[in-house]
């Protein structure tokens, strides 16, 4: 019996609609026998490319189309406007009619499927693409603006589709509600528009009565057909790839109408499987007697199917574009009437010209064997197109810098692409860009992250909208979401579903039910799993389903004007940039240009804190012009970093890169990069870090396997650290040419390869007359270093913003708190930050509507106010001081009041000294206009001319008034409060309680009498506003419990001995289990308690009794043993852990006779290893804990808002 | 120390036996008022002479009494008014009554979070936490145009007394001033509204059969609806003419559900109050001159007799009786 094809057949990436990836479905189609399989998924194409390579790997011929939502050709009337809900929301509007395209015709078919696709998603968003040219025919869309996609009729419309109507479609309507008349009247339009191309589609599904999936509709589709003249085909339309999957399905239709599965209602018929040849003929003979027909007819309606199929001929190689590579035309970058080739040659001479390189020999030879290979590729507009963007950028003055392989290139930099002298470092081109590489280069540019926005509509400005879009990136199912839709699905209690989600660290959805029997913190959740019947069945069967599409944070199509004919485009919401739905993986594969544009965040902190110094101070800091890379650089920069006091650097102020720094004591720049490069998995995993330590600090001799082999490993006292030095030592030994060494390198990560590549190797250096022990113990070296060092061009490119910004923090600390809070760069939540900033004496000044700015700025504080260098409190603001009517005057034009000190009078009064004040931004829930408004309409007299000037919400002022942003109007902040309510209620013309505004000549206000914040409720609003504790660490209120329990303070904890058991705490500012040599899964986190930062490990003998507490409590008390390895690298592997806030509200309550039983608890202990040994083979050959290297359970610390209770009285 | 506040611990749906501890009550003192669904206040201002006894042990008499005669627990609360008894009410255990002495009423208040003060709901007290009033003791500090400002000038004026321990209220007797309540739940979030309309059929006729066995008539009606989330909808309305009539409860019951409007709503309970409990015989009844009203109301007098015989579930209507 030939094969059956199923021309209607929906993925996963049909969003919450398929239940099974592209990949499975090719494979099941091959296995059961058929030779070809559309694709047709839900307003997307995004599976297509997966699908082309699947189906190529299966044997299976690909067709490709989609399932869109049509309009009506004239649009009804009809608005029935439901009243609405009260609660709940109302229901997700599925109801415009569904039909099948599929392309037929090669690459015009796949153009117009495209096309169409982008068209449907053009009304969905107002500065859509399209929207300008799709307004006229939007039809039914045109009222809505937002909403699902539809594709407006006028743009419904192609020579090289084929067009499927099923049960879905208007007319399928029509005869499932027994209307074959409106039917006729309604096939009237899609005959004239599609003619012959038209097909009508029957699916059988079982179901009872005659809608969709009915025999009864099948049986009237046929008999339709053949009283219209009009081919039928059967189709099933699918949408899993195995029976069984009816669950699923119900499932994400759920998750997809936002509503719980009605265990009563109609379910999934558990049909719309991907049926074989035999299953499908059945059908056909059911149908066609349903009909009325003889039984044979049944092969007639097979054979249309297949007629059809056939003619649908779409080839991914030559249609589709997958292998081949489009660049931005060439005038478009500065190449007229020369080639690009010609203009790209003789710009990089110019550069030669500018950089004073003209005169060096080896850098001409390089440029002359650089441009060879680019010819040899014909990649040179490439060149010229990123070159041109980097040149747009930087008109911007937006800071920018190259990252990646491609600093290795001489090109590069003297294009102005790559800031660092390749040749200077030791870059090799040949890891970038070689003649034996086939692959397409990448050159990554950073931007500050604030602007990238800017810097995209720049390019698309430069290049055009059809020939630039972003990149997609489809947001999967991981457990968290998976168990919070399947848990809706099934009415589950949402409490309980939300604190499953919670508990569950970041793994894949597969991975439920064996993380709940493996770890040691889901325990107590793996007691109740059985609790929930179905739900771990369909949580892992939703595994790495797309559940939405999100734009791509750095990726940027460039290609040339046919771009909008190979790749659906649509809309981002919000910004409503193009967007392809290809992912990058996809992108790759189409051979579109992909420029990775990457928003720094460490970037924008760095520009807006050089903005800040000179807004200040009048003084212009370039950090481009900081010269570090040669030479000695700044001591007082490097004795920062050698401190390991590097929180907020760039790269270096992990917990782990902190002890490291500590131990390795960088004083050059090349220290930092190797720095760096040895702080990856790789490295770390490989154990490079002890032998170069030892090396570096002279404890261990500097060994090379041979002397020929000293120049490449001299810089890193002979341990292999970069991959540069891999590709040099394979050259060396061999004699194969650098190209060919790093197609070497690349190989060796492969465990396949890796057996020839040794033979190989082995020959090769023996012929160069290397003895056998040489090749053996080199091979041994370049075996385990070789996949997983780190590229020296990447490691150079970080290290340039590493030494900037711990430049900043040593000179300028105060601008660089200021950016750093400002753009939030780190790993480490701001309140943290601003520990860091108080243990390091810069004055943090509270947020006040008359000082503050919508950013972070600095301040000058004269050096007489200032008590106590690092006073915890801070300078007082004005607002204790008494009020007298000369501190605020409305008239005065600048920043008024006795606080501020103009820059002159830095000369009379001592040092001058720069103070932090704190931002409008870090007000929970301010927009930015409101934050705007604030600050440009400063300074206010009163409360009074700050509500009716800067117009604040009443949520945002009342927020104000508890952190004391109001403080200088006078009055309590309670008493402010209750004053903003009333205005407030004046505002809105309901006249307040208490008749008239208590102003008192329309300065101070008065008091109203209300009881005012305690200290504790402060702090706890400080923490609920701005997440930040502002007026003091947040546990110097424990401080005395904590000696009655005798903690030792971090600040103390730099005396421990090495093996003492001590006890510390503080409040958690980050937790990581990454991927150890070891092959454990070990738990790292951070404390802070004021003094200073912990860090702790928690190795998996402690997680039974640890883990939860450490994932799921913010403030911890620990006890554990101090360990060092070195003067500055010291941290504490715990042993024990509580949550500190119940241990304090214990103490509260009941004194410590009520912690003590708490303490005496006991401590479960581990019963093995309870994964069995389990181990995830890394390609480097070594194991990982199959549950470290992920984001574990627990709330970030940085979205902490509360304190550790809120008593009754707290406000809000 | 003259005021009782009893709390019995009534088993749910079964008001009906409130009446019959009522008369428990009134055994001891005339001055009763009914706090309906399951409390009462009792003045025993005459009582404590008469019995000889302090108003401790005449609460645990009337517990004694209560689980003898009925078999139902009561938490009994004693205060020298209305406003403190309840109050006291709310520290007090079935066994274990709670009394607040006359000269210690301001410590007892001091401590009290503002939300325990009865006529403070919730609005109020959220008002009042927001500005650090989270004490009755914080409350009585703060100046009276201060809490007229915050929440009015009526309700802080009687916020400031009350606060103050200035108790103004007294037991009015009311025997009959009660609600009646039924509930639906569901097993599952139900979206479905059939199923609703169902649900609040069965909740108005259950209503309805239990106000006519006590021979009383509703004023108003009131529909709750809960949600998955633990969250609820209420909304109230006041019937054209007092009724028990299971028809028109569910006519109004309908309007209600329909005025929410709900479509995506995770319904997980249904439930409705009738409240401003009459006689039915004070309760006046527009006779209209279509016949199919009274029809309906002969019908109804017929099945109630049946279902007294037979059971609740001997007829009920058709849509229900799938």
């Amino acid at each position: 019996m030939p094969g059956f094809t199923h021309l209607h057949t929906a993925s996963g990436f049909s969003l919450r609609y398929g239940a099974s990836h592209p990949e499975r479905l090719a494979e099941r189609a091959s296995e059961r026998g058929m030779d070809a399989l559309a694709l047709t998924d839900r307003d997307t194409l995004a599976g297509a490319v997966r699908f082309a390579k699947a189906c190529a790997a299966a044997g299976v011929r690909p067709l490709f189309g989609a399932e869109l939502a049509v309009g009506a050709p004239e649009p009804s009337a009809r608005q029935a406007r439901r009243r609405a809900p009260v609660r709940g929301g109302a229901f997700v509007d599925e109801s415009t009619p569904r039909v099948t395209f599929l392309a037929r015709e090669g690459a015009k078919g796949w153009a117009e499927l495209c096309g169409i696709v982008s068209a449907s998603h053009a009304g969905s968003d107002e500065g859509g693409i399209r929207s300008a040219g799709a307004a006229g025919g939007r039809g039914a869309a045109a009222g809505r603006g937002e909403g699902p996609p539809l594709l407006p009729w006028a743009e419904c419309a192609g020579d090289g589709l084929t067009v499927l109507l099923g049960p879905a479609s208007d007319v399928g309507r029509a005869l499932a509600a027994g209307r074959p008349d409106r039917a006729a009247k309604l096939l009237g339009p899609w005959r004239e528009r599609f003619g012959d191309a038209l097909r009508l589609e029957a699916v059988w599904h079982g179901r009872q009565g005659t809608g969709p999936g009915s025999l009864r509709l099948a049986a009237r589709t046929v008999g339709f057909a053949a009283e219209q003249r009009i081919r039928p085909v059967l189709s099933n339309a699918v949408r899993y790839a195995d029976p069984g999957m009816g669950p699923v399905a119900d499932v994400l239709d759920a998750a997809r109408r936002l509503v719980p599965v009605d265990p009563r209602g109609e379910l999934d018929s558990g049909e719309a499987w991907l049926k074989d040849a035999g299953a499908m003929l059945a059908a056909a003979e059911r149908i066609v007697e349903a009909a009325g027909y003889r039984r044979d007819t049944a092969c007639r309606l097979l054979e249309q199917t297949r007629a059809t199929a056939a003619e649908c001929l779409v080839d991914p190689e030559d249609d589709l574009g997958l292998g081949t590579v489009h660049f931005p035309e060439p005038h478009l970058v500065g190449a007229g009437r020369r080639t690009a080739q010609r203009v790209l040659a003789s710009r990089a001479a110019a550069g030669m010209l500018r950089l004073g390189y003209d005169t060096r020999r080896d850098y001409w030879e390089r440029v002359h064997q650089e441009l060879d290979v680019i010819a040899h590729h014909g990649f040179a507009s490439y060149f010229l197109t990123v070159a041109q963007v980097v040149d747009d950028v930087r008109r911007m003055g937006i800071r920018v810098a190259a990252r990646g392989s491609g600093a290795g290139s001489l090109v590069n930099h003297l294009l102005g692409i790559a800031h660092a002298d390749p040749v200077e470092h030791g870059l090799l081109m040949e890891r970038f860009l070689s003649k034996r590489r086939v692959v397409l280069p990448d050159i990554d540019i950073d931007v500050e992250s604030a602007r990238r926005l800017e810097v995209y509509r720049a390019i698309i400005g430069r290049f055009g909208a059809e020939r630039v879009a972003t990149v997609a990136m489809p947001e999967t199912y991981r457990v968290r979401h998976a168990v919070r839709d399947v848990g809706a699905a099934l009415s589950m209690d949402p409490a309980d579903v939300d604190r499953i989600a919670k508990s569950f660290p970041h793994i894949r959805a597969r991975d439920a039910r064996a993380a709940l029997e493996e770890l040691p913190e889901l325990r107590k959740l793996a007691g109740e799993k059985e609790r929930y019947g179905r739900l771990w069945d369909l949580v892992e069967s939703l595994d790495a389903l797309p559940r939405g599409v999100a734009m791509h944070p750095c990726g940027v199509l460039l290609s040339d004007s046919s771009l909008l004919a190979r790749t659906p485009v649509m809309p981002t919401s919000g910004e409503g940039f193009p967007m392809s739905q290809f992912d990058k993986d996809d992108v790759e594969d189409l051979g579109l240009l992909k420029l990775d544009v990457l928003g720094v965040r460490m970037q924008s902190a760095m520009a807006h804190a050089v903005a800040e110094v000179e807004r200040a101070t009048g003084e212009r800091v370039d950090l481009d012009a900081l010269d570090f890379e040669r030479g000695a650089g700044d001591p007082a920069t490097y004795r920062l970093i050698r401190s390991a006091e590097t929180l907020g650097c760039f790269q270096i102020e992990s917990p782990g890169q902190r002890d490291l720094v500590g131990r390795l004591q960088p004083s050059t720049f090349h220290d930092l990069v190797v720095d760096i490069s040895l702080f990856r998995p790789g490295p770390v995993a490989a154990d490079m870090v002890r032998p170069f330590i030892a090396a570096r600090h002279g404890r261990a001799p500097v060994r090379y396997p041979h002397p020929d082999l000293e120049a490449p490993l001299r810089e890193t006292y002979g341990v292999v650290v970069f991959h540069e030095q891999v590709i040099d030592i394979v050259h060396l030994m061999t004699g194969c040419g650098r190209d060919e060494a790093d197609r070497v390198r690349r190989g060796l990560s492969d465990p396949e390869s890796q057996g020839r590549i040794r033979v190989w190797f082995a020959q090769h250096a023996a012929a160069k007359g290397y003895d056998a022990e040489t090749i053996a113990r080199t091979w041994e070296i370049v075996e385990a270093f070789g996949s997983y060092g780190f590229c020296k061009a990447h490691a150079v490119a970080f290290a340039v913003p590493t030494y900037q910004s711990a430049w900043l923090k040593t000179h300028h600390p105060a601008a660089f708190y200021a950016g750093l809070l400002t753009h939030d760069p780190g790993m480490y939540p701001k309140r943290l930050l601003l520990a860091d900033a108080r243990r390091r004496g810069v004055p943090i000044l509270p947020v006040d509507v008359n000082r503050s700015a919508a950013t972070h700025r600095i301040e000058l504080v004269s050096e007489s106010r200032e008590s106590e260098g690092s006073s915890p409190e801070g300078p007082a603001p004005e607002g204790s001081a008494p009020k007298g009517p000369e501190a605020l005057s409305p008239a005065g034009p600048g920043p008024a009041g006795p606080g501020s000190v103009a820059p002159g009078a830095a000369g009379t009064g001592g040092p001058v000294r720069w103070g932090l004040r704190l931002a409008l931004s870090d007000v929970h829930g301010i927009s930015e206009a409101e934050a705007a408004r604030i600050a440009a309409g400063r300074p206010y007299a009163s409360l009074l001319d700050f509500w009716e000037r800067a117009r604040p919400s009443r949520p945002l002022a009342q927020r104000l008034a508890r952190v004391g942003a109001l403080d200088a109007f006078g009055a309590n902040r309670r008493d402010l409060q209750l004053h903003l309510t009333e205005l407030h209620r004046g505002a809105r013309g309901m006249g307040g309680g208490g008749g008239q505004l208590p102003l008192s000549g329309g300065r101070g206000t008065a008091s109203a009498g209300l009881p005012d914040l305690s200290p504790a409720e402060r702090l706890s609003a400080e923490l609920g506003v701005l997440s930040m504790d502002v007026s003091r660490n947040l546990m110097d209120d424990h401080r005395a419990f904590l000696d009655e329990l005798g903690v030792v303070s971090a600040r103390r904890l730099r005396e421990a001995r090495h093996g003492e058991t001590v006890l510390v705490a503080g409040a958690k500012a980050a937790t990581q289990t990454p991927p150890i040599r070891s092959g454990k899964r070990v738990v790292f986190t951070t404390l802070d308690d004021g003094t200073g930062l912990v860090d702790l490990a928690f190795f998996d003998d402690s997680h039974e009794a640890c883990a939860h507490t450490v994932f799921h409590s913010w403030l911890l008390l620990v006890r554990g043993v101090v360990q060092r390895r070195g003067p500055r690298s010291l941290s504490v592997v715990g042993s024990a852990a509580w949550n500190l806030a119940e241990l304090v509200e214990l103490r509260r309550e009941g004194g410590l006779d009520a912690v003590a039983p708490r303490l005496a608890e006991p401590v479960p202990t581990s019963g093995g290893d309870p994964t069995h040994g389990r181990r995830i083979q890394l390609p480097t050959g070594y194991e990982m804990h199959p549950w470290a290297d992920l984001r574990p359970a627990g709330e970030e610390p940085s979205k902490v808002r509360k304190l550790w209770h809120q008593s009754p009285g707290s406000a809000g | 120390m003259t005021i009782l506040c009893v709390r019995f611990q009534l088993p749910p749906k079964y008001e009906a036996a409130l009446p019959g501890l009522l008369g428990l009550l009134e055994d001891f003192t005339p001055v009763v008022q009914a706090l309906p669904p399951d409390g009462a206040l009792a003045d025993l201002r005459g009582a404590e002479r008469y019995f000889g006894r302090g108003a401790e042990e005449l609460a645990r008499l009337i517990r004694v009494r209560a689980l003898a005669l009925y078999g139902i627990d009561c938490a009994i609360g004693a205060g020298p008014g209305p406003l403190l008894a309840r109050m006291a009410l709310g520290r007090a255990e079935p066994g274990e009554p709670c009394a607040v002495p006359e000269d210690l009423v301001v410590d007892f208040l001091a401590e009290r979070p503002v939300a325990a003060l009865p006529g403070v709901g919730t609005a109020t007290a959220r008002t009042l936490c927001e500005y650090g009033l989270d004490t009755l003791g914080r409350v009585a500090a703060a100046p009276l145009s201060t809490l007229q400002r915050l929440v009015g000038a009526r309700t802080g004026r009687e916020l400031h007394e009350k606060a103050n321990g200035i108790d103004r209220g007294r037991v009015v007797p009311n025997a009959v001033s009660r609600s009646l309540a039924a509930e639906h739940p569901f097993a599952h979030d139900e979206l479905n509204p059939d199923r609703h309309r169902r649900a609040l059929l069965a909740t108005a006729e259950e209503l309805g059969s239990r106000l006519r066995a006590l021979d009383t008539v509703c004023r108003t009606l009131t529909l709750t609806v809960r949600y998955a989330d633990r969250s609820s909808t209420t909304r109230t309305r006041t019937l054209p003419e007092p009724t028990a009539h299971s028809p028109e409860l569910t006519r109004t019951a309908y309007g209600m559900y329909a005025a929410l409007g709900l479509q995506r709503a995770r319904v997980r309970a249904i439930a409705l109050r009738a409240e401003g409990l009459t006689p039915a015989e004070e309760a006046a009844h527009q006779l209209a001159f279509d016949p199919t009203d009274d029809k309906l109301r002969r019908i109804e007098e017929v099945a109630d007799r049946a279902r007294a015989k037979f059971g609740p579930r001997a007829i009920v209507p058709g849509t229900l009786a799938a």
